[in-house]
């Protein structure tokens, strides 16, 4: 039996709004429901059900101080704004066709992105769909069909918005399958799995118990590139603010490295020390320089605990290549001058350190970002990693992969899991028949051909990277149709605007599209079907990620869908069935059905009966008794390095990474040693190279703090925040672009310009931030802002940053994209000039708080 | 029994949860006769403000934030010739959505920042109601407290002993006024001086020099030790002029100033000190 609504008639459903993607969600929200209407989302009180005697919350007791869960979810703006999102005047309605794409006659790809959409019906929309997936599985073999099913979208489980189409697909006799890099874990996963194994993420693992550790035993904490009050928001609320302002009560200093005064930093921090954007691997080399010099690391421990320390301090000392990596060497190349650099050094030798990541940032998404991230762990070796108070503690992805090893925060008794009620594409799942790295795809598409190493999957361990592979496989076919969820390519990876091209290229003969609002990669689709958003379907939800209390709700929809609007689920059953396969994809199950086998095989089901669950609303899992007494970290590795060793090929931390050096002892980019590149084959993307006389500014783009990657850009009570966008002179609000003042006075920018940030990748315009927020040399901006095109493939007005970032790899052998640190110039833009140059698309529709809308791409209303 | 509220800045993470779940409540929901629909943008009834202290890399933010004070003395209730602005028994300020006629001799008359806005569609001055309609339901928060990740934001009855606690160690936003608000400030943000000591010849942070900032007019001396990287911050100064010494023994002591600290705070950048 559901709750009645209370005296005010309103009815509370719990909804997880987050956004991390796959059947395990977070931000457990409170939906109050009247009249089929949303009247509020707020946090999740947990005690509204359950007394806290029930519940037998945690409490981490430290230093004579305590610190357990708030009563209540700690969600972020990007949940409690979730209505707009909803509502967004970008939002789908009707299924839609691409106004000159015929395909019985001219398909016009080269007007993608331009040309316009007509309104059609279901009816039709399945039609043409059915009858292009047939026609190219004929004329080309189903390898044809590109599935792209790994974007970032909401998080549901029943109604799986990532990949639905793959069964289907797999049904229908194949496909190839854009497969996720390991994107914002990038360095770690291609480069750390080399040093220290942690697989398969290349994170430090075991995460467990890593918080309590902290707050027992740490006495300095690093803050690499780690923006704790901004990054973690869409996957796991605001713990991380409470813990860190708890942590300074404790006494723990907290000093951040980065080039930003970033959202933590900025009420955080003991100490900032700027850095330019990806010079990291340069600053940790003369950290350890400074140790071999004074001898002031654990050569002991080393002894027991790494292999290869020799050939790393040839190089750093300077044997092996002449230049001493000294901390006068990093200076001029980090600007951190050489006496904090000692003083940094000299602290970090003389206390308990743990370096707190939050994933990307700007350390490591950059060109070359295994070497930052490798020289990261082997920093930590050297001074005792996995001794108490001595690890890298992550911020984010507590629980990832169903697995209690990513559980830094005091551990629930049981990880509830939904994964049989998803419907879905895993990232886990691998033997595709023909596949390809996200980050190549426009390349594969654009040379009809490419090759790589590794990939398989982004949870695939070290040893897939020696693998090589092509494309086209053996007996596969070019890729001749695009078959895209959640859309957001453009604007999350690297250089946006080749994969504009590729979509554009004549090879691509029908690009369908599923997504709840018309923006990115979706404007340059032939058929765009309406999709409905979380709170408009009935699911089965979980918050296990917030680190407080975990959470298991049925979710009852909110609202009816919008317009003519179906889930990802229903659009592909809808496809399904006119390709006659409708029984055979969903196992004759319903959703009700698939809700209540994901209460069944959630674990807790022996806890709680389905009626009280219904009756409740929600049920919170106990926390594990004896989570005190899980080991923190790396600790085992630490005592006894024999009995729990690594999983490198030597069990021990490689200095002197093996793998690579079997496999690509040459590799002037990723060599068995890690070092400081600042120019190599595949990136030219540092000060003081012939590219930076041009192009003499370096991006710092971070995760961004008013949206989830592409997600929530048209949220108008977001975007009126004075950091979320700029209201320039023309009454468009602009991306911000932080950048310092004296770089800001130097091009004679005022806060507030429009200004062009461009390089010889393309054009993108943002507004001015001039802020002491960001260090002279290095300019900021967030990606994931809605691509907004002036001329596709050249110049955006949305502040898609990703379409400049550079189009290599990290770097040859390592396909992760490089989305941060690289050069451009900004200048004043002069609008006028553009507005007569490209009048179509500066007088586009657009909504006056909510930016690009679906007005602005339709013909007669949509 | 009447409401207060109290924000404590220094934990203030900045995230704009209590903003948005205020537009949230009262944007397209109508509360009359509590409040009419808040317009969708351009008002905030909280406000977060954004205060960027300090240069490249002393740099800090405090959130500051405007609400309406629900005063004692409410200059807006006396001049609204309508009498369209009332206190309910818990102290609550309403704006009456029915009986407002859009004058806007409240939005002159209240002087506080960022508190009274004017809804143009509606003809109507509108402001926070401390979710009064949420209230009267059993709500013991508003929305902006309850959205509070941090507890920056306390809500509750003055005469819990708690919150008295509370009030005892709090600030008001303008003292000097005859208001007598109900919002009371935790840690408003007082001005800071900066900089970092380092010893140019040695290529070395200086630490543990002593700096003395010294109040022109008054007097009154602040004093801090550099850290290990040279850093010191002399903290919670009152406005003024300061002169600032730097000694430590073996080195030239060394002066400057004097530094105003009066608008803004003060990153001195880099100081050099030498050898005696």
């Amino acid at each position: 039996m559901k709750r009645p609504p209370n005296a005010a008639g309103e009815t509370t459903i719990v909804r997880d709004i987050s956004w991390c993607g796959v059947f395990n969600g977070a931000n457990a929200s409170m939906v109050d429901v009247k009249d089929g209407k949303i009247i509020r989302i707020r946090p999740a009180r947990y005690y509204e059900r359950y007394t806290k005697e029930e519940v037998k919350p945690w409490v981490m007791h430290a230093r004579g101080k305590t610190f357990e869960p708030s009563d209540k979810s700690l969600v972020p703006p990007l949940s409690l704004a979730y209505k707009k999102r909803v509502f967004s005047p970008a939002r789908i309605r009707y299924p839609m066709k691409r106004i000159d794409w015929d395909p019985k006659g001219e398909r016009n790809p080269q007007n993608r992105g331009t040309s316009k959409y007509v309104r059609i019906s279901w009816d039709e929309a399945l039609d043409l769909i059915a009858a292009e997936m047939l026609r190219i599985k004929k004329t080309y073999g189903p390898t044809a069909i590109l599935n792209q099913s790994d974007q970032h979208g909401e998080n549901k489980v029943v109604h799986g918005p990532h990949g639905c189409m793959r069964k289907l697909l797999t049904q229908f006799g194949g496909y190839t399958l854009q497969i996720r890099d390991a994107d914002s874990w990038e360095g770690w996963w291609w480069g750390s799995k080399h040093v220290w194994g942690c697989e398969p993420v290349g994170q430090q693992v075991p995460q467990s118990n890593l918080l309590y550790d902290i707050s027992k035993n740490t006495e300095l904490l690093l803050f690499w590139g780690c923006d704790q009050e901004t990054t973690v928001w869409g996957w796991q609320g605001q713990l991380t603010s409470r813990l860190s302002y708890w942590w300074t009560e404790l006494g723990i200093k907290q000093i951040y490295i980065a080039p930003d005064c970033n959202y933590a930093t900025a009420v955080h921090a003991d100490k900032w020390i700027p850095i330019l954007p990806n010079t990291d691997a340069a600053l940790y080399l003369a950290i350890c320089h400074e140790w071999f010099e004074n001898g002031t690391y654990d050569k002991e421990y080393l002894e027991t605990h790494a292999y290869g320390v020799d050939k790393f301090e040839d190089y750093v000392m300077g044997r092996e290549d002449g230049v001493a990596k000294s901390p006068e060497w990093a200076g001029p190349i980090t600007g951190v001058p050489s006496r904090i650099i000692k003083a940094l050094a000299a602290e970090w030798a003389s206390k308990r350190t743990t370096i707190c990541i939050g994933n990307g940032g700007p350390g490591i998404r950059g060109p070359y970002a295994t070497e930052p991230a490798r020289l990261q762990s082997i920093c930590l070796g050297m001074q005792g990693l996995g001794k108490p108070g001595c690890n890298q503690a992550k911020m984010i992805e507590w629980g990832l992969l169903d697995n209690m090893e990513q559980m830094s925060p005091p551990a629930p008794a049981i990880l509830t899991d939904l994964h049989a009620a998803y419907t879905g594409s895993t990232p886990m799942l691998t033997n595709h028949p023909s596949f390809i790295p996200k980050t190549l795809v426009p390349k594969a598409i654009l040379q009809g051909n490419c090759d790589w190493y590794g990939n398989e999957s982004e949870f695939t361990s070290r040893e897939n990277q020696f693998v090589h592979y092509k494309y086209p496989a053996d007996g596969c076919s070019k890729i001749h149709m695009i078959w895209t969820d959640s859309p957001s390519w453009i604007t999350c990876w690297n250089n946006g605007n080749d994969f504009i091209r590729a979509m554009r290229h004549p090879d691509i003969e029908f690009i369908l599209c599923q997504h709840p609002w018309i923006e990115n990669d979706a404007l340059f689709a032939d058929i765009v079907l309406p999709i409905n958003t979380i709170l408009e379907e009935d699911d089965i939800g979980s918050d296990i990620f917030s680190g407080q209390m975990n959470l298991l709700f049925p979710e009852d929809r909110c609202i009816e869908p919008l317009g003519e609007s179906v889930s990802d689920y229903e659009a592909v059953c809808r496809i399904a069935e006119r390709l006659g396969l409708l029984e055979q994809y969903t196992g004759g199950r319903t959703i009700p059905e698939l809700i209540k086998i994901g209460y069944e095989t959630s674990r807790v089901a022996h806890l709680i009966s389905w009626d009280e669950l219904r009756e409740k609303g929600y049920f919170v899992v106990p926390t594990d008794p004896d989570w005190e007494s899980i080991p923190a970290g790396l600790v085992k590795f630490y005592e006894d390095p024999e009995k729990y060793p690594l999983s490198t090929p030597t069990g021990k931390l490689e200095f002197y990474s093996t793998g690579l050096a079997e496999h690509f002892a040459d590799d002037p980019e990723r060599g068995p040693v890690p070092k400081w590149i600042p120019i190599g084959p595949s990136h030219e993307e540092t000060l003081g190279t012939e590219r930076a006389k041009t192009y003499p500014l370096l991006v710092m783009s971070n995760h961004p703090r008013w949206g989830v990657h592409s997600q929530h850009d048209d949220v108008t009570w977001l975007r009126e925040i004075e950091t979320c966008k700029v209201r320039a002179s023309d009454g468009y609000q602009y991306h911000p672009l932080w950048i310092n003042p004296a770089d800001a006075e130097a091009r004679g920018i005022d806060n507030g310009d429009v200004v062009s940030v461009f390089n010889d990748r393309g054009t993108v315009l943002a507004g001015a931030y001039v802020t002491e927020r960001i260090m002279p040399g290095a300019v900021g901006i967030d990606h994931g802002a809605k691509y907004d095109p002036v001329v596709p493939g050249e110049i955006d007005r949305g502040g898609a940053i990703n379409t400049i970032v550079p189009r290599n790899t990290t770097s040859k052998n390592a396909c992760g994209h490089a989305v941060s640190g690289f050069l451009v110039e900004v200048e004043k833009a002069d609008l006028e000039d553009l507005n007569a140059k490209y009048p179509e698309a500066f007088a586009r529709t657009c909504h006056v708080a909510a930016g690009p809308c679906i007005a602005g791409v339709t013909e007669g209303g949509a | 029994m009447g409401k207060v509220m109290i924000i404590d800045l220094s934990i203030c993470n900045g995230c704009h949860n209590c903003q948005v779940a205020c537009k949230d409540e009262h944007v397209a929901n109508d509360w009359s006769p509590i409040a009419k629909p808040q317009p969708d943008t351009g008002q905030f009834w909280t406000k977060v403000i954004n205060l960027e202290l300090g240069t490249v890399p002393k740099v800090q933010v405090t959130y500051h934030h405007s609400i309406c004070q629900h005063c004692e003395d409410a200059p807006c209730l006396e001049a609204c010739p309508q009498k369209a602005i009332y206190r309910r028994t818990d102290g609550v300020v309403i704006i009456d959505p029915g009986r407002c006629r859009g004058n806007q001799l409240c939005l002159e008359a209240c002087p506080y920042e960022n508190v009274i806005y004017f809804n143009d569609d509606l003809n109507i001055a509108q402001k926070c109601t401390f979710c009064a309609h949420l209230l009267d339901q059993g709500w013991s928060e508003t929305r902006c407290s309850d959205a509070c990740p941090t507890g920056a934001f306390t809500f509750g009855d003055e005469d819990d002993p708690k919150i008295k606690e509370k009030i005892a160690v709090s600030e008001l936003l303008k003292p000097e006024l005859p208001t007598r608000p109900r919002v009371y400030y935790l840690n408003l943000p007082k001005k800071w001086i900066a900089g970092a000591v380092y010893d140019k010849e040695a290529d070395e942070c200086t630490e543990g020099a002593t700096v003395t900032a010294t109040n022109a007019a008054t007097g009154e001396k602040v004093t801090t030790t550099t850290d290990n990287y040279g850093d010191f911050w002399l903290k919670n100064l009152s406005d003024g002029a300061y002169t600032i010494l730097i000694e430590k023994p073996g080195y030239l002591t060394q002066k400057l100033g004097p530094i105003d600290a009066t608008s803004k705070d003060q990153n001195l950048g880099d100081i050099v000190v030498w050898k005696a």
